[in-house]
Protein backbone atom coordinates (compact mmCIF):
# COMPACT_ATOMS: atom_id res chain seq x y z
CA UNK A 1 0.00 0.00 0.00
CA UNK A 2 1.64 3.45 -1.02
CA UNK A 3 1.74 6.28 1.45
CA UNK A 4 -0.85 8.07 -0.90
CA UNK A 5 -3.27 5.20 0.30
CA UNK A 6 -2.46 5.10 3.81
CA UNK A 7 -3.44 8.96 4.27
CA UNK A 8 -6.34 8.68 3.05
CA UNK A 9 -7.24 5.86 5.27
CA UNK A 10 -5.93 8.27 8.01
CA UNK A 11 -8.22 10.87 6.59
CA UNK A 12 -11.36 8.77 6.40
CA UNK A 13 -10.92 7.55 9.67
CA UNK A 14 -10.22 10.30 11.21
CA UNK A 15 -13.28 11.64 9.11
CA UNK A 16 -15.50 9.38 10.63
CA UNK A 17 -14.75 9.12 14.37
CA UNK A 18 -14.82 13.02 14.39
CA UNK A 19 -18.48 13.00 12.35
CA UNK A 20 -19.62 9.85 14.96
CA UNK A 21 -18.55 12.00 18.26
CA UNK A 22 -20.15 15.17 16.58
CA UNK A 23 -23.65 13.31 15.89
CA UNK A 24 -23.67 11.91 19.05
CA UNK A 25 -22.87 14.31 21.04
CA UNK A 26 -25.46 16.99 19.14
CA UNK A 27 -28.12 14.39 19.40
CA UNK A 28 -27.39 14.71 23.20
CA UNK A 29 -27.31 18.42 23.79
CA UNK A 30 -30.56 18.23 21.70
CA UNK A 31 -32.30 16.08 23.71
CA UNK A 32 -31.78 17.61 27.07
CA UNK A 33 -32.29 21.66 25.68
CA UNK A 34 -34.87 20.73 22.64
CA UNK A 35 -36.54 17.86 24.03
CA UNK A 36 -40.25 18.55 22.78
CA UNK A 37 -39.74 20.78 19.78
CA UNK A 38 -41.09 20.32 16.19
CA UNK A 39 -38.31 19.37 14.51
CA UNK A 40 -39.11 21.60 11.65
CA UNK A 41 -38.77 24.49 14.37
CA UNK A 42 -35.26 23.40 16.27
CA UNK A 43 -32.21 26.12 15.39
CA UNK A 44 -28.72 25.36 16.29
CA UNK A 45 -27.49 26.19 19.87
CA UNK A 46 -24.12 27.88 20.79
CA UNK A 47 -23.37 24.06 22.75
CA UNK A 48 -23.43 22.46 18.86
CA UNK A 49 -21.35 25.55 17.60
CA UNK A 50 -18.38 24.39 20.22
CA UNK A 51 -19.08 20.82 19.70
CA UNK A 52 -18.39 21.42 15.73
CA UNK A 53 -14.86 23.32 16.90
CA UNK A 54 -13.77 20.14 18.89
CA UNK A 55 -14.93 17.63 16.34
CA UNK A 56 -12.73 19.98 13.93
CA UNK A 57 -9.74 19.78 16.47
CA UNK A 58 -10.38 15.97 17.07
CA UNK A 59 -10.01 15.54 13.59
CA UNK A 60 -6.37 17.68 12.78
CA UNK A 61 -5.38 15.95 15.96
CA UNK A 62 -5.58 12.42 14.51
CA UNK A 63 -4.71 13.59 11.17
CA UNK A 64 -1.23 15.04 12.24
CA UNK A 65 -0.56 12.21 14.17
CA UNK A 66 -1.36 9.72 11.59
CA UNK A 67 0.36 11.47 9.12
CA UNK A 68 3.66 11.47 11.55
CA UNK A 69 3.50 7.64 12.53
CA UNK A 70 3.10 7.10 8.80
CA UNK A 71 6.46 9.12 7.99
CA UNK A 72 8.20 8.04 10.23
CA UNK A 73 7.47 3.99 9.45
CA UNK A 74 6.61 4.33 6.31
CA UNK A 75 9.06 5.79 3.21
CA UNK A 76 6.84 8.90 1.64
CA UNK A 77 6.37 8.58 -1.84
CA UNK A 78 5.92 11.80 -4.01
CA UNK A 79 2.55 12.45 -6.25
CA UNK A 80 2.83 11.28 -9.29
CA UNK A 81 0.19 11.90 -12.82
CA UNK A 82 -1.63 8.73 -12.00
CA UNK A 83 -1.93 10.36 -8.27
CA UNK A 84 -3.55 13.52 -9.81
CA UNK A 85 -5.53 11.59 -12.30
CA UNK A 86 -7.22 9.66 -9.11
CA UNK A 87 -7.84 12.63 -7.37
CA UNK A 88 -9.57 14.62 -10.09
CA UNK A 89 -11.57 11.41 -10.36
CA UNK A 90 -12.42 11.28 -6.34
CA UNK A 91 -12.64 14.82 -6.37
CA UNK A 92 -16.02 14.73 -8.99
CA UNK A 93 -17.36 12.11 -7.26
CA UNK A 94 -17.23 13.99 -4.01
CA UNK A 95 -18.75 17.12 -5.84
CA UNK A 96 -21.45 15.29 -7.22
CA UNK A 97 -22.54 13.95 -3.56
CA UNK A 98 -21.91 17.79 -2.33
CA UNK A 99 -23.91 19.43 -5.26
CA UNK A 100 -26.65 16.64 -4.44
CA UNK A 101 -26.41 17.75 -0.28
CA UNK A 102 -27.09 21.33 -1.26
CA UNK A 103 -30.11 20.79 -3.63
CA UNK A 104 -31.66 18.81 -0.37
CA UNK A 105 -30.73 21.15 2.05
CA UNK A 106 -32.41 23.92 0.30
CA UNK A 107 -35.27 22.04 -0.06
CA UNK A 108 -35.27 21.59 3.76
CA UNK A 109 -34.28 25.26 4.42
CA UNK A 110 -37.86 26.12 2.59
CA UNK A 111 -39.99 23.78 4.41
CA UNK A 112 -37.99 24.50 7.67
CA UNK A 113 -38.56 27.38 10.32
CA UNK A 114 -35.22 26.58 12.26
CA UNK A 115 -32.02 26.28 10.92
CA UNK A 116 -30.77 23.18 12.56
CA UNK A 117 -32.09 20.55 10.19
CA UNK A 118 -30.78 22.78 7.10
CA UNK A 119 -27.45 23.22 9.09
CA UNK A 120 -27.23 19.27 10.02
CA UNK A 121 -27.91 18.62 6.08
CA UNK A 122 -25.44 20.37 4.56
CA UNK A 123 -22.81 19.73 7.39
CA UNK A 124 -23.62 15.39 6.75
CA UNK A 125 -23.55 16.41 3.09
CA UNK A 126 -19.92 17.50 3.13
CA UNK A 127 -19.16 14.77 5.16
CA UNK A 128 -20.20 12.15 2.97
CA UNK A 129 -18.92 13.81 -0.28
CA UNK A 130 -15.13 13.83 1.59
CA UNK A 131 -15.69 10.37 2.47
CA UNK A 132 -16.83 9.49 -1.05
CA UNK A 133 -13.97 11.05 -2.55
CA UNK A 134 -11.71 8.98 -0.29
CA UNK A 135 -13.49 5.72 -0.49
CA UNK A 136 -13.54 6.51 -4.28
CA UNK A 137 -9.97 7.00 -4.72
CA UNK A 138 -9.26 3.93 -2.63
CA UNK A 139 -11.57 1.78 -4.72
CA UNK A 140 -9.39 2.89 -7.65
CA UNK A 141 -5.94 1.93 -6.27
CA UNK A 142 -7.22 -1.34 -5.04
CA UNK A 143 -8.71 -1.86 -9.10
CA UNK A 144 -5.63 -0.67 -11.00
CA UNK A 145 -3.69 -2.63 -8.23
CA UNK B 1 -9.69 6.37 -12.11
CA UNK B 2 -6.11 7.15 -14.04
CA UNK B 3 -6.28 6.66 -17.69
CA UNK B 4 -7.35 2.75 -18.29
CA UNK B 5 -5.20 0.55 -20.28
CA UNK B 6 -6.16 -1.54 -22.55
CA UNK B 7 -5.02 -0.88 -26.31
CA UNK B 8 -1.87 0.42 -25.42
CA UNK B 9 0.81 -2.60 -24.00
CA UNK B 10 4.29 -2.68 -23.09
CA UNK B 11 7.39 -4.53 -23.01
CA UNK B 12 8.43 -2.93 -19.27
CA UNK B 13 8.94 -5.96 -17.68
CA UNK B 14 11.19 -7.79 -19.97
CA UNK B 15 13.24 -4.78 -20.70
CA UNK B 16 13.48 -4.72 -16.48
CA UNK B 17 14.95 -7.93 -16.37
CA UNK B 18 16.89 -7.53 -19.56
CA UNK B 19 18.83 -4.61 -17.77
CA UNK B 20 19.79 -6.71 -15.00
CA UNK B 21 16.82 -7.36 -13.39
CA UNK B 22 16.02 -3.79 -12.76
CA UNK B 23 13.63 -3.23 -9.85
CA UNK B 24 10.18 -1.49 -10.12
CA UNK B 25 11.30 0.96 -7.78
CA UNK B 26 14.74 1.87 -9.63
CA UNK B 27 13.00 2.33 -12.91
CA UNK B 28 10.25 4.89 -11.08
CA UNK B 29 13.07 6.56 -9.66
CA UNK B 30 15.01 7.14 -12.70
CA UNK B 31 11.35 8.33 -14.49
CA UNK B 32 10.02 10.26 -11.27
CA UNK B 33 6.96 8.21 -10.51
CA UNK B 34 6.11 5.98 -7.92
CA UNK B 35 6.73 1.93 -7.60
CA UNK B 36 2.95 1.57 -8.09
CA UNK B 37 2.50 3.37 -11.22
CA UNK B 38 5.01 1.48 -13.18
CA UNK B 39 3.03 -1.60 -11.41
CA UNK B 40 0.03 -0.20 -13.12
CA UNK B 41 1.68 0.37 -16.44
CA UNK B 42 3.24 -2.70 -16.51
CA UNK B 43 -0.04 -4.64 -16.07
CA UNK B 44 -1.82 -2.50 -18.62
CA UNK B 45 -3.89 -1.06 -15.81
CA UNK B 46 -2.40 2.62 -16.72
CA UNK B 47 -1.85 4.47 -19.81
CA UNK B 48 1.42 7.19 -19.34
CA UNK B 49 1.20 10.12 -20.43
CA UNK B 50 3.35 10.82 -23.54
CA UNK B 51 6.14 12.28 -21.58
CA UNK B 52 6.36 9.64 -18.66
CA UNK B 53 6.16 7.10 -22.13
CA UNK B 54 9.03 8.72 -23.46
CA UNK B 55 11.04 8.81 -20.03
CA UNK B 56 10.75 5.16 -19.63
CA UNK B 57 11.63 4.68 -22.98
CA UNK B 58 15.35 6.81 -22.34
CA UNK B 59 16.21 4.48 -19.30
CA UNK B 60 15.89 1.49 -21.80
CA UNK B 61 17.88 3.58 -24.49
CA UNK B 62 14.88 2.74 -26.76
CA UNK B 63 12.70 4.16 -29.29
CA UNK B 64 8.98 4.50 -27.86
CA UNK B 65 7.69 1.95 -30.53
CA UNK B 66 10.03 -0.88 -28.78
CA UNK B 67 8.61 0.07 -25.40
CA UNK B 68 4.83 0.58 -26.20
CA UNK B 69 2.52 -1.36 -28.49
CA UNK B 70 -0.70 0.34 -29.91
CA UNK B 71 -3.55 -2.13 -30.69
CA UNK B 72 -1.02 -4.98 -30.40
Amino acid sequence: MSFREKSLWVMLLGLAGASAFYSYNVASVNQVLQPDIDWRAMSVLPPMVGLFIAAVVVLVVFSVVGHAVMAIVDRRTGEDERDRLIALKGEQIGGFVLACGVFFSLWLAVISSGNFLFTHLLLAFWVLAQMAEYIAQLVIYRMER
Amino acid sequence: MGKRGGLIRNRIRDLRESAGGMTQQELADAVGITRQTVNAIEANKYSPSLEVAFEIARVFKLPLEQVFQYGA
